[in-house]
């Protein structure tokens, strides 16, 4: 069973024959969607079959011979997988003591039982480090039997804009919704042709206490094509204790030769705050440059707008960061990058450089 | 391909443009916010300075709105009412401030990186808070977390404001999730602990049309506290489990047996509110 599973992904790899790995970018530089690779439909967390051995076989610069391949079936409907990241930083805040240190940043354990082969899984997502365990994700999905629509219920990321790993991200942080705040919510997928869509009503709550009868809704909708995509994600968030916030992204994936580009720009209309709404929009755009197998390139460009009461040329902030991406060999990448955050003079917060050593192991 | 050129020279140049965005700070404070409109000044360890150089600066980033990360609001308008004496998400069995115990506070083990956390250590993904920072938030948390002087409406106002309800835990018309610990019934003023009793604040448990369950009408029993730190505020802990149900706090605020302030003002009224607990999956 096994066996089969991998020989069909690898041929299905020799069709593609591209890199891959779990950011949005390779699902851009291949024409892919995210469910290709992820379990998740909407992307991250465990790889499926497909996923592993496209990491084993296409992402590293070099494949170390193995007697099998690691698809992450433990047994005939049961699948693991794991993520690790380990770094070592150095930080700089303004007018602030540098600190450098080692520190495991996160470390996650999927399980994925296909009871019903290709049709009804249940999955978890557990962080199990640093510090104690937290659940992620987990859900039952059921997929119709063309793979074209599906069903999700329980905990789960809900959909909105470029799933990136970067969850510091000014895009990730102004809507709020990341792989850090996970809901509970149904959610309704359809997948059909160059359509991704998915629907998501939820406690809007993000693990916290339910206190009120206000749920949020979410609907993303993606067209995706081989050399580009462009989508439109809504979120609105009601709480009858506190008002409501809207979020409102648009983002875009485009392919160039061996670089991939990908766009993203939010707006975030806070109503909970008090009487007067409060307003903030980020932007970011981002290239992925495949120099070679193995190894990627990856600048990125932020701006955070963080109240649009006042203008960005007052109150802005940008945020630079280059990150070069090494995947010697499968399961293993080493990441070397720097962020550099600026904004107002007069805050010292906003004036930080950080550079990092990640150790990213998975499987 | 030079279609694909041009295209790459344009995103090239768009994330130039990004970058010539940094704000000149011209008429904001230190923490970006228009000057005047905050209380910000140096750190210092009253809440009012920590809300305007911490939380709203930096935690509010993310934790702000219906859906921040475990339901912890840090805005100005909601940090105060869900940190001190208020449960952890991550670790139910301490408080997020404990006033008197920053080092039984989970607030300060998250920024602090300390024992027993769930998660990564706060601020997510950013550098640690500047030790002075932190030990301006444990000075607070020591002198008993005490609200301040610039805090909003509800809380400034209440030396003037009738003596009533200001907020429950459930709210009004909340689905909950068993067990349910406690319940919070926060008045306008401090309350005369002395008058809070089985009689005054009262839990009963409704039928589907409303009508009262338990036989005789009899009200379930609850244990009443003081919350630390914060005397205006009632915490009453359900001394049996409450199933899944619907269930009624009545707060008398009329007559003999009403709830009062230190100076006898009662309510006038007796206010109301439900809320459902649902089964735990």
């Amino acid at each position: 069973m096994r066996s089969l599973r991998a020989a069909g992904a690898f041929a299905l790899l020799l069709i593609f024959s591209r890199a891959a790995q779990a950011e949005p970018y390779i699902a851009v530089q291949q024409g892919l969607k995210c469910s290709q690779c992820h379990v998740n439909p909407t992307g991250g967390g465990m790889r499926n079959t497909f996923g592993d051995v496209f990491a084993q076989n296409i992402l590293p610069w070099k494949r170390l011979d193995a007697a099998d391949t690691w698809t992450g079936a433990l047994a005939s409907f049961l699948s693991v997988g794991g993520d690790l990241r380990y770094d070592a930083s150095l930080e700089k805040v303004r007018n602030q003591p540098s600190t450098n240190d080692f520190s495991l940043e996160q470390t996650r354990l999927y399980l994925d039982a296909n009871v019903i082969p290709n049709r009804l899984l249940f999955y978890v997502d557990e962080q199990v480090a640093p510090g104690g365990a937290i659940n992620r994700e987990a859900y039952a999905l059921y997929w119709s039997a063309a793979h074209d629509w599906y069903v999700k219920a329980g905990q789960m990321y809900l959909p909105f804009g470029l799933r990136l790993q970067d969850t510091s991200a000014f895009v990730q942080e102004v809507s709020g919704i990341n792989m850090t705040t996970p809901d509970d919510a149904v959610e309704f997928g359809y997948l059909k042709g160059p359509w991704d869509i998915q629907l998501d009503v939820s406690n809007g709550t993000a693990g916290g206490p339910t206190v009120s009868n206000g749920k949020s809704y979410s609907g993303q909708f993606t067209f995706v094509q081989a050399g580009w995509r462009a989508g439109l994600a809504l979120n609105q968030n009601s709480s009858a204790a506190s008002g409501r916030r809207y979020a409102y992204g648009v983002f875009a994936g485009l392919k160039t030769g061996p670089v991939a580009w990908l766009a993203e720009a939010d707006l975030v209309d806070d109503q909970t705050q008090g009487s007067l709404s409060h307003r903030n929009a980020a932007g970011l755009l981002e290239a992925d440059w495949l120099i070679t197998k193995g190894n990627n390139l990856k600048l990125t460009a932020e701006q955070l707008a963080p109240d649009l009461s006042v203008t960005v040329h007052r109150n802005g902030q940008t945020r630079w960061s280059v990150v070069y991406e090494l995947t010697p060999i499968q399961f293993v990448q080493l990441r070397l990058g720097a962020r550099l955050l600026n904004g107002i003079p007069q805050a010292d917060v906003q004036h930080q450089q950080l550079y990092f050593l990640e150790l990213h192991a998975f499987f | 391909m030079r279609i694909e050129r041009a295209i790459g020279w344009a995103c090239a140049t768009a994330a130039l443009l990004l970058v010539g965005c940094t704000g000149n700070g011209q008429g904001l404070d230190q923490n970006g916010q228009p000057i005047g409109s905050s209380s910000s000044g140096p750190l210092t360890a009253d809440f009012d300075s920590i809300q305007a150089n911490v939380f709203t600066p930096i935690c509010s980033v993310c934790h702000a709105g219906p859906s921040a990360p475990e339901g912890l609001q840090l805005d100005a308008a909601h940090s105060y009412q869900l940190l001190v004496g208020v449960p952890s998400v991550e670790q139910p069995s301490l408080l997020r401030v404990k006033p008197g115990d920053p080092d039984d506070s989970y607030m300060v083990r998250k920024i602090s990186g300390g024992p027993g956390i769930s998660g990564g250590r706060m601020p997510l993904g950013e550098p640690a808070l500047a030790q002075a920072t932190i030990d301006a938030i444990r000075q607070w948390i020591t002198n008993g977390a005490p609200m301040g002087a610039s805090m909003p409406a509800t809380h400034a106002q209440r030396g003037a404001a009738a003596f009533e309800v200001r907020l429950t835990a459930p709210e009004d018309g909340a689905r909950v999730r068993a067990p349910l610990d406690h319940l919070i019934v926060g008045f306008t003023r401090e309350v005369d602990f002395s008058l809070v009793n089985a009689s005054t604040i009262v839990l009963e448990r409704l039928g589907s049309a409303g009508e009262l369950l338990e036989p005789f009408g009899l009200p379930l029993p609850l244990g009443y506290a003081l919350a630390l730190g914060d005397p205006s505020v009632v915490v009453a802990r359900p001394l049996m489990p409450l199933g899944p149900g619907r269930y009624r706090v009545t707060v008398r605020g009329t007559g003999g047996g009403a709830v009062a302030d230190l100076e006898a003002g009662t309510p006038g009224a007796d206010f109301y509110f439900v809320f459902t607990v649902e089964a735990t999956r």
